[in-house]
């Protein structure tokens, strides 16, 4: 897809940073985002150490060696990323990134490196080398695509995770990722939107009542039921932003009659730690395979959110005993599994407008989760049209890699990230785009808007609560209806 | 120069292939090492086979990819890569060397053949030369390797060209042969060494990149522990 480089006066608003001179003096750290104050002392020893540490513990070093033995650097990574498009800094070159680390790697962890260095005395790890891996790593939206284009099959977005995880442990990382992840495993409320447990049931009740006034039908989401088929886990900021994604899972559970709950020890899917710690994300993961077991339920549903997704799918086995951990699916499997065994019923004419959809790369980029919602789609909406590139080689939504939830980055994921995927939306002329990703859904929104795009953004399973056609059985008559709703003064 | 030339074909050749073979092994096998012990810690051992075999023959047969971005680049490196190969490898003058030497020879390339694909390796090989030193992203990430290997790769193939095809003195003839056989051998040494490594390596990289996300369990508290950060808050 061909783009064109933003111009300046863009280029200075989405780079402008909105940190205060002083922090930025006494941090000695000139990034866009914010940090929770740090030790500034000796960043390189600490940064080195916090490497080796990692190292020892994990199986970078594997792909390490790998990397520097044959990358070929031949640029074809450039063709693919939406960043270096959009701005045409030839730093913002996904190989370049990458050799930030890699040369680290090379100079202090290998024996040629040592030697060299010590011969010719230089290629020392510096501050500088520092401060422009804290800037670049958080430039890139993780999205994988250019680890699709590289012949040598560099693993880009690997190295810019182990560069962030590496800067974390000497306490360079988005505060906004570092306060939430500190709520969801050592705060009150247990989750990153901070939100108590006795608001989460009024909010789920108030859903019912809304659903139930809608459609007729006792559409219930049911909480700390033990021994179900699954446990519901989505992103937890869904339960304040994205209620009518939430009605259309219950309203799927509704029709097929499968148990499934909600547990209010732990009911937050979002993991931040992909984005930026791997002791993070093993923590998470842990809290989810535990809420699990609690209430001995048989697997792990995910929302509709491609990183939570993700992350469960790909670290529950890894963290939660292998073979014998639980099963993770996410929604979109499973509605999918319904309506294929002939449970769900849609209505194939509600859905009038140009629809698309757009693939999150957490779910698509590995050919996990493609065709599926794009049948169901089709199911019900008479003018679903395609945007391309997609499915494993689709567009981010500018806001991967943790970005959308920095909200200082905005400016930038907007313009910059965003960029390719708002040409791409233009070009498709959809009325509606779906996304199924709370990360992706509020990225798009802030996107169209800011691009001034009349489109408008939602999760699949609105869609469904939309198209569902529920059994006369479960439809209560209006007057039972009017005398189970709660009266009014 | 008759008697450096033989010295070069015999004895030196055969020392800097063994280098080759040996170090194109070792870096092989410690690749396999490497994967063996990721897997090993690995806390989840499910591998999708079926995508990283999908995704590795993508590259090897990049049909493809090709077309999708930089398309001139992009064919005329898989075509050099194709030159590249095949005729150093069936080569009449090289088989029957070979043959000559260890008593094993193979099927060789017509004339025409070899003598279109020299040309048309050369070729691409300059173009390849020129895109990294005109395209804007190449050049800006490009270390002086990647624009001393054409350089080096065209001399054999230059020389070669000149004394199968061309009507040379002996002389001549035996100058190009020598810096033909000299620059052939300088590569083989240089090969396990650079990045061109990626001939034995680049079939296992979708293994590795595969493996490397596959990370041991418990490694938050092992890495505190490293790390002196046990019971620190988050």
């Amino acid at each position: 897809m061909n783009t064109t480089v933003i111009t300046d006066e863009e280029k200075q608003k989405a780079f402008k940073s909105l940190r205060k001179p002083e922090t930025i003096e006494k941090q000695k750290l000139d990034v866009r985002y914010h940090i929770e104050d740090f030790d500034v002392s000796e960043r390189p020893r600490r940064f080195l150490e916090a490497f080796a540490a990692i190292l020892k513990h994990s199986n970078y070093k594997m792909a390490l060696d790998h990397f520097i033995r044959m990358s070929a650097k031949c640029s074809r990574c450039a063709t693919t990323c939406q960043v270096y498009q959009a701005t045409g800094d030839l730093k913002d070159i996904p190989c370049y990134r990458s050799e930030l680390l890699l040369s680290v790697y090379r100079r202090h962890f290998t024996i040629g490196g040592l030697i060299k260095g010590r011969l010719l005395g230089s290629g020392y790890l510096t501050d500088d080398k520092i401060q422009e891996m804290a800037d670049s790593f958080w430039n890139c939206t993780a999205c994988k695509r250019c680890s699709l284009e590289c012949p040598s099959g560099i693993d880009h977005a690997l190295i810019t995770h182990l560069g962030r995880y590496i800067l974390s442990e000497i306490g360079i990382a988005p505060r906004a990722l570092v306060v939430s992840t500190r709520e969801q495993l050592e705060g009150a409320t247990k989750n990153t939107s901070a939100i108590p447990v006795p608001a989460l049931k009024d909010t789920l009740e108030f859903l019912e009542d809304d659903m139930f006034e809608e459609k007729s039908v006792r559409i219930k989401f049911p909480i700390d039921v033990e021994d179900t088929e699954y446990v519901f886990f989505p992103a937890v900021s869904d339960f304040l932003m994205e209620a009518e994604s939430l009605m259309g899972i219950a309203a799927v559970f509704t029709a097929t009659g499968d148990s499934w709950t909600t547990g209010t020890g732990y009911f937050d899917g979002i993991n931040y730690g992909l984005f930026y710690s791997d002791r993070m994300l093993e923590r998470v993961v842990k809290k989810v395979d535990e809420e699990t077991k609690r209430l001995r339920g048989k697997n792990i549903l995910i929302g509709e959110c491609g990183h939570a997704s993700r992350s469960a799918k790909y670290f529950i086995p890894t963290y939660c005993g292998g073979k014998d951990a639980p099963l993770v699916i996410n929604i979109m499997e499973y509605t999918y599994m319904v309506w294929k065994e002939g449970k769900l019923k849609f209505n194939p004419n509600i859905v009038t407008e140009k629809v698309a959809y757009h693939d999150p790369c957490n779910i698509a980029r590995q050919r996990w989760i493609i065709d599926k919602p794009r049948e169901l789609l089709k199911a019900f909406c008479k003018n679903y049209v395609e945007m391309t590139p997609s499915g494993e080689n689709n567009i981010c939504c500018g806001g991967g890699g943790g970005t959308v939830s920095i909200d200082e980055l905005r400016t930038y994921r907007t313009t910059v990230g965003g960029k390719l995927k708002a040409d791409q939306i233009r070009k498709s002329g959809c009325e509606i785009l779906v996304a199924p990703c709370a990360n992706c859904k509020k990225q798009l929104r802030e996107l169209v808007e800011d691009q001034g795009i009349a489109c408008e953004v939602v999760g699949l399973h609105d869609l469904i609560y939309k198209a569902i056609i529920f059994d006369d059985s479960l439809i209560e008559k209006e007057e039972a209806k009017s005398e189970s709703l709660p009266k009014e003064n | 120069m008759e008697s450096w030339l033989e010295f070069a074909k015999g004895p030196l050749f055969r020392l800097t292939f063994a280098i080759m073979l040996l170090g194109l092994i070792r870096i092989f096998m410690l690749d396999i090492w490497g994967i063996y012990k990721a897997y090993r810690k690995a806390g989840d051992k499910n591998m999708p086979w079926k995508l990283v075999l999908s995704r590795g023959l993508e590259w090897f047969f990049p049909v493809n990819r090709v077309a999708r971005n930089r398309p001139f680049y992009s064919t005329f490196s898989t075509l050099f890569h194709i030159g590249l190969l095949v005729v150093p490898i069936f080569l009449y003058a090289h088989v029957k060397q070979w043959e000559k030497s260890i008593g094993i020879s193979w099927i060789t390339l017509p004339f025409d053949w070899a003598y279109w694909l020299t040309i048309s390796t050369i070729v691409f090989a300059i173009a390849l030369l020129m895109g990294r030193m005109f395209n804007k992203s190449s050049s800006f990430l490009s270390r002086k390797q990647d624009y001393l290997w054409p350089i080096l790769l065209l001399i054999p193939f230059i020389t070669g060209f000149v004394c199968a095809h061309l009507n040379v003195n002996p002389t001549y003839y035996q100058f190009f042969m020598l810096m033909h056989v000299l620059s052939g051998n300088l590569i083989f040494i240089l090969i396990p060494f650079t990045k061109i490594a990626h001939c034995v390596l680049m079939p296992l990289s979708q293994v590795v990149c595969t493996i490397a996300w596959k990370f041991p369990p418990e490694t938050d508290e092992a890495v505190c522990s490293t790390l002196n950060k046990k019971g620190a808050a988050v």
